[in-house]
């Protein structure tokens, strides 16, 4: 019994860790309708920033998360001004190609300046644990995962209550009366991508505080932020952490019950299902 | 014009000189980039090494022509199916006269398939599984110990630790050498008596162990034994001590040999154990850097890094060839396979020798993390140095 409770607060907590990867993604995709193949490479260099602020400088990775946030958004906005926004009306499958473009140029730049080395955050607390109903949760897993809730519950209040919010979702839902309204759509289109990779960085940031660092961890990050939109939808932040978690808690159960062997084939198992039985995702209103 | 052209080519022979008048390509693809770079670049560098250290010590003879060794290294970016297609690419477009290695099992088990069908050797440092040498495959030959053995020095000095560690749990990633690894390992602990009380396989790429902690937390094992990679290891590691796991005694396949790993987890590392078929010793004479110990220096003083047994492997592979190709006298395929199935050497790496499936017998050598330094802990002899043992829990160190 303590067994299973462990493994569901494990599963929980591994949930808000993705959710806030997803979450940047989903914002992205829901707006601009271009899905980032690049997401996990910004999440990859969120990592490095916090590393290396962490490493030279000694700022701790919660108070490093500002600025490694505005370092991802001033690189996404530059990317979405400057190259993106050229071929936002193009088909897709060009801005996945891009997008895609994007992710090679930045992995390959990052070995050649990082170097391969495998690297790690490791703070006095990364290891500090404590005992709850006799489950140990780690420290620094319970605060990313606060600190990945706290940024999804800021990013829907800004969206709700925010002039510069609303106009980005009014750009989603209607183009066209966004522009006759005077929203300037090529700016709220690069800094919902500035947003976006500001979140990635956001994850980033915490990811290294949980596992290791090197400049391919991108791939498999963006695989899995995009089941998770998939499983949550798109229409709101919440389900994208309701996604996080579900699919957190689903890849640890496997991991119990099935075998670690089989936890992707349990969530990609349900991207599947997901797309089979509700395409709009689990909080996705169908039309 | 036509007079220059003609001064250009005679330059170009006269130049040239007479040192070397031919030329014996070795190729490889390797992993330069891509998630498993960090330790293809032991076999960049240490092929590289060794050809140029064998051109400065006057190349090879064979018959009687002076060779001078060239490398051709392509980059398979990580991917096994783009590095099959790179050796037939440098058999049939490049010519190469013989193959190097890749890193990795599954790299190998599936390479080694390519100098099959095109029956030209290679020799490779990079994979250690079973499966690469259990097929009757003539043309591979490998400078790694036998995966299936990787373990057997832990196991052997596990039974003379006190308290002896009763329980042990197997976890292994669901790849070519960590299977076979695992195979191995689960007859040598039946035989010499541990109960294995957990015997789980992961996803080879896994970076969250939280679960597999937690099952491991609740079997309440005396020793851990992991066979995975680099990555998988630091992050196990890393959540054993979050969550508080504290076996009394735990062994990683690979990671521990490296600089990196005692880097990336500081503190940390200490107490974990692992295994090498190398170290930088001054007791292994090479023909052509000095010793084991030399070699270590100057590949650390050119690259940056400190070698490990990747490196030593790969330096033997070129090595092999030199020695093979000079027993042929011929550069004909067939003859140098046959040479190489007989060349027998001493080497900065350790005696190299294949067996009649290809591979060499190395032992390997328990080593233990101590204060952020390597030590040597138990080897074919037995004790080397005392271990640290049993590991004190997470809180009380």
């Amino acid at each position: 019994m303590v067994l299973l409770w462990q493994v569901l607060a494990n599963g929980i907590l591994l949930g808000g860790l993705y959710a806030l990867m997803a979450l940047g993604l989903a914002l992205v995709w829901g707006v601009l309708n271009i899905v980032n193949l690049a997401h996990g490479a910004f999440i990859m260099l969120g990592a490095y920033v916090c590393y290396y602020l962490f490493a030279l400088v000694h700022v701790d990775p919660f108070l490093a998360l500002p600025a490694v946030m505005v370092v991802l958004f001033v690189l996404g906005y530059t990317l979405q001004r400057h190259v993106l926004n050229l071929i936002i009306r193009a088909p897709m499958f060009n801005t996945l190609l891009v997008t895609f473009g994007f992710e090679v140029v930045l992995t390959n730049l990052a070995q050649m300046i990082f170097s391969a080395d495998f690297r790690t955050v490791n703070p006095g607390y990364a290891g500090a644990n404590f005992n709850l109903l006799g489950a140990t949760i780690p420290l620094a897993r319970i605060l990313a995962f606060t600190t990945g809730l706290s940024l999804t519950a800021g990013l829907w209040f800004f969206l709700l209550k925010a002039r510069l919010g609303r106009a980005i979702r009014a750009t989603a839902q209607n183009l066209i009366a966004a522009r006759l309204y005077g929203v300037e759509t090529r700016t709220i289109y690069a800094i919902t991508f500035g947003l976006g990779a500001a979140l990635a960085g956001a994850a980033g940031d915490l990811y290294g505080l949980v596992s290791q660092i090197n400049p391919y961890i991108g791939g498999s990050l963006t695989a899995k932020s995009f089941a998770i939109c998939i499983i949550g939808g798109l229409q709101n932040p919440l389900g994208v952490v309701v996604g996080g978690i579900f699919l957190g808690i689903v890849e640890s159960l496997t991991a119990l019950y099935l075998g670690p062997t089989y936890t992707d084939v349990a969530s990609f198992g349900i991207l599947v299902l997901v797309l089979v039985l509700r395409p709009t995702g689990l909080l996705g209103r169908t039309a | 014009m036509r007079e220059f052209q003609l001064f250009c080519i005679a330059a170009v022979f006269l130049v040239s000189g007479p040192a070397f008048s031919e030329t014996i390509t070795l190729g490889a693809s390797v992993q330069i980039t891509g998630p498993l770079a960090n330790t293809g670049r032991y076999y960049r560098d240490g092929y590289e090494f060794a050809i140029e250290k064998i051109n400065k010590k006057g190349g090879i003879r064979a018959g009687n022509v002076n060779y001078k060794l060239a490398l051709k290294l392509l980059d398979n970016q990580s991917d096994v199916n783009l590095s099959v297609r790179q050796y037939v690419q440098l058999l049939t477009e490049d010519k190469v006269n013989f193959l190097l290695g890749p890193y990795a099992s599954n790299f190998a088990l599936a390479t080694s398939s390519v100098s099959e069908k095109y029956q030209v050797p290679m020799i490779q440092g990079g994979g250690a599984s079973d499966q690469i040498f259990s097929r009757g495959y003539k043309y591979i030959f490998g400078t790694l110990p036998v995966a299936s053995e990787y373990f057997s020095s832990n196991i052997a000095a596990m039974d003379t630790l006190k308290p002896k560690p009763e329980k042990v749990a197997l976890l292994f990633a669901d790849d070519a050498f960590d299977v076979s690894v695992a195979d191995g390992t689960r007859n040598i602990l039946t035989k010499s008596g541990f109960k294995l009380v957990l015997d789980k396989r992961y996803a080879s790429n896994s970076s969250d162990f939280n679960s597999l902690l937690s099952l491991i937390k609740d079997s309440q094992p005396d020793a851990i034994l992991v066979a995975g990679h680099e990555t998988e290891v630091l992050n196990f590691i890393r959540q054993a001590k979050s969550l508080n796991v504290s076996p009394k005694f735990y062994s990683f396949t690979v990671g521990v040999p490296t600089e990196d790993f005692r880097k990336a987890l500081g503190k940390d590392g200490d107490y974990a154990f692992g295994m090498t078929s190398w170290l930088p010793s001054a007791a292994l004479k090479d023909e052509y850097f000095g010793n084991g110990e030399a070699f270590a220096k100057e590949y650390a003083d050119r690259f940056g890094y400190d070698p490990d047994y990747h490196a030593a492997s790969a330096v033997a592979d070129v090595e092999a060839f030199a020695k093979a190709i000079e027993a042929a006298g011929t550069l004909d395929p067939g003859k140098v396979r046959d040479a190489i199935a007989h060349v027998s050497f001493d080497s900065l790496y350790g005696r190299i020798q294949f067996s009649a499936a290809g591979q060499i017998s190395l032992p390997q050598i328990m080593i233990q993390v101590q204060n952020g330094k390597l030590v040597p802990i138990y080897g074919q002899k037995g004790l080397i140095n005392s271990p640290l043992y049993p590991m004190p829990s997470w809180d009380h160190r």
